[in-house]
């Protein structure tokens, strides 16, 4: 019964998860909130990770109840994310695996979305939608990859809200888009906005501008509310996501569709997909805000399903990429 | 602290704007790069007293070379070095308690890749209980964040090793 530690910090959350048999046993996360207006740049999240990782390691081996003698692995995100960061995390999972001389894997941050969404939904083979503040992709397993059938051409559609939020001085406490979500409950208004999609991608960046461009005047006019067009970006983007994950499940004849990432506990999002998968007779799958936003757990995860498979990572070839395709890693895991 | 015993001649000048930034030597490691071998005195070694190292020293006129490290095991950089005028060198040795920890370390400071990876090179080394770093740079701009960078991963890697501590079965 192996029991994996997992190191999550390709953004500005800071996650250490203890995984064993399937069983989440510890998760502790810190996240770094950043000013109104602001968004969180690459040193200082490397400065605030590096301030609380080890702490956080300290909290999981206690929450799980294990000691070093009882892990099997060390699991840590290689990529893709924020580089700073990234190293930060990787140079504290490379010295704790040397410390405890346990094996070292790599993880990539996408895949660990992946299989922690579904270990905990326990969907079978779904296309996958994975949306956050750095991804978005739509992907499908087959033949030993995770296939990414469409994605953003530009910026990913968290990053399109966090950049909105601040145009707004919206809050990054707990986070922009939740607050996002929060005030578009109340809008009122649908704003026309530009919808990009183009075949089984996506772009986000023209509508980003387009409402940095509109949004004060619109707002000084009186023309609509902050919450008008909290709505109906979210109305925007979200039709455009469902979009592109329906056409890739018609393309693959997929019966299940999972939501992954931080913008996947959007519960708006899920009410628009899960539309969509009734009326194909599909079923959707998501997870709550635990696993949803980065977490070690989801890293440890993705490492247990590796160390069983035989992987591991060589100390000389642990370097981090800020660059790591999810279609790059070879699932020996899965049939 | 004191220049390196390099940058005679016109370069002098140059050493002493170079040597301004650097923290004092334990024990006037004014020679040239590679000479100086100093461990840190028994007692006082160990990440946590922090006692790095520095020299720096500009590209020696032509013709000039300083003495190369003598030893098997020792720092193996070449301190013997004919570069372009005005490339930087920078050497930084950090001294631990063992040299279980010192290689450790290494292994765990890995080179990822650098936003200025091929403009700024940086080597390690272990010499017994020290851990030798050297960079090389055109500009001293370029040195600036990665020994920024390398500083803050270093504390975070003795403050790991200082928390869980080195197990029986390793030391």
């Amino acid at each position: 019964m192996p029991a994996v530690l997992g190191f999550e910090g390709s953004a500005n959350k800071i996650g250490v998860g203890v995984v064993r048999d399937g069983k989440v046993l510890a998760n502790p996360r810190r996240t770094y909130v950043t000013p109104p207006g602001t968004g969180f740049l690459p040193g200082d999240t490397a400065r605030h990770h590096r301030a609380v990782i080890l702490d956080l390691l300290q909290e999981a081996l206690t929450e799980a109840g294990l000691t070093s003698e009882d892990i099997d692995c060390i699991a840590y995100t290689k990529g893709p994310g924020m580089g700073a960061p990234l190293v930060s995390v990787a140079v504290v999972a490379r010295t704790v695996a040397q410390l405890w001389n346990k094996p070292l894997l790599g993880v990539n941050h996408c895949i660990g979305h992946i299989e922690m969404g579904r270990l905990i939904t326990g969907a079978t083979n779904p296309t996958v939608l994975y949306v956050s503040g750095g991804n978005t992709q739509v992907i499908a397993y087959s033949e030993h990859r995770y296939r990414i059938f469409g994605e953003t051409i530009d910026i990913a559609v968290g990053n399109c809200l966090d950049r909105f939020a601040r145009v707004l001085k919206i809050s990054n406490d707990p986070s922009p888009g939740y607050n996002i979500e929060q005030m578009a409950k109340r809008g009122k208004k649908l704003v026309e906005l530009p919808y990009t999609v183009k075949g089984m991608d996506v772009s986000f960046s023209g509508i980003l501008s387009f409402i940095e461009d509109v949004a004060q005047r619109m707002l000084s006019t009186g023309e609509c509310t902050p919450e008008d067009l909290c709505f109906s970006l979210q109305e925007t983007v979200f039709a455009m996501l469902v979009e592109i994950t329906e056409r890739a499940m018609a393309h693959c004849g997929s019966q299940e569709a999972l939501i992954v990432g931080g913008v996947g506990c959007n519960v708006r999002l899920q009410e628009m997909m899960e539309t969509m998968c009734q009326e194909r007779g599909a079923r959707l799958f998501a997870t709550d805000e635990r696993f949803c936003i980065d977490n070690g757990a989801m890293i440890a995860q993705a490492g247990w399903e590796m160390f069983q498979a035989g992987h591991r990572t060589p100390l000389s070839e642990s370097g981090i990429t800020q660059r790591y395709r999810t279609d790059e890693v070879e699932v020996t895991w899965r049939d | 602290m004191r220049p390196s015993g390099v940058g005679t001649g016109g370069a002098k000048g140059q050493d002493d704007q170079q040597s301004s930034r650097m923290h004092p030597s334990q024990r006037g490691s004014g020679s040239a790069e590679g000479e100086d071998h100093h461990r840190a005195p028994e007692g006082q070694g160990g990440p946590d007293r922090g006692r790095a190292v520095m020299e720096a020293s500009r590209a020696r006129p032509r013709g000039e070379r300083a003495p190369r490290a003598p030893g098997r095991g020792r720092d193996v950089a070449p301190v013997a070095v004919r570069r372009r005028r005005g490339v930087l060198v920078l050497k930084f040795r950090v001294p631990f308690q063992s040299p279980l920890e010192a290689c450790l370390a290494r292994r765990s400071l890995l080179r990822d890749v650098q936003r200025h990876q091929g403009i700024t090179q940086k080597e390690f080394a272990v010499n017994g209980c020290d851990l030798i770093v050297r960079w090389t740079a055109e500009d001293v701009a370029f040195i600036r964040i990665p020994i920024n960078l390398f500083l803050d991963q270093l504390s975070l890697v003795i403050q790991n090793i200082q928390s869980l501590g080195i197990p029986p079965f390793l030391g």
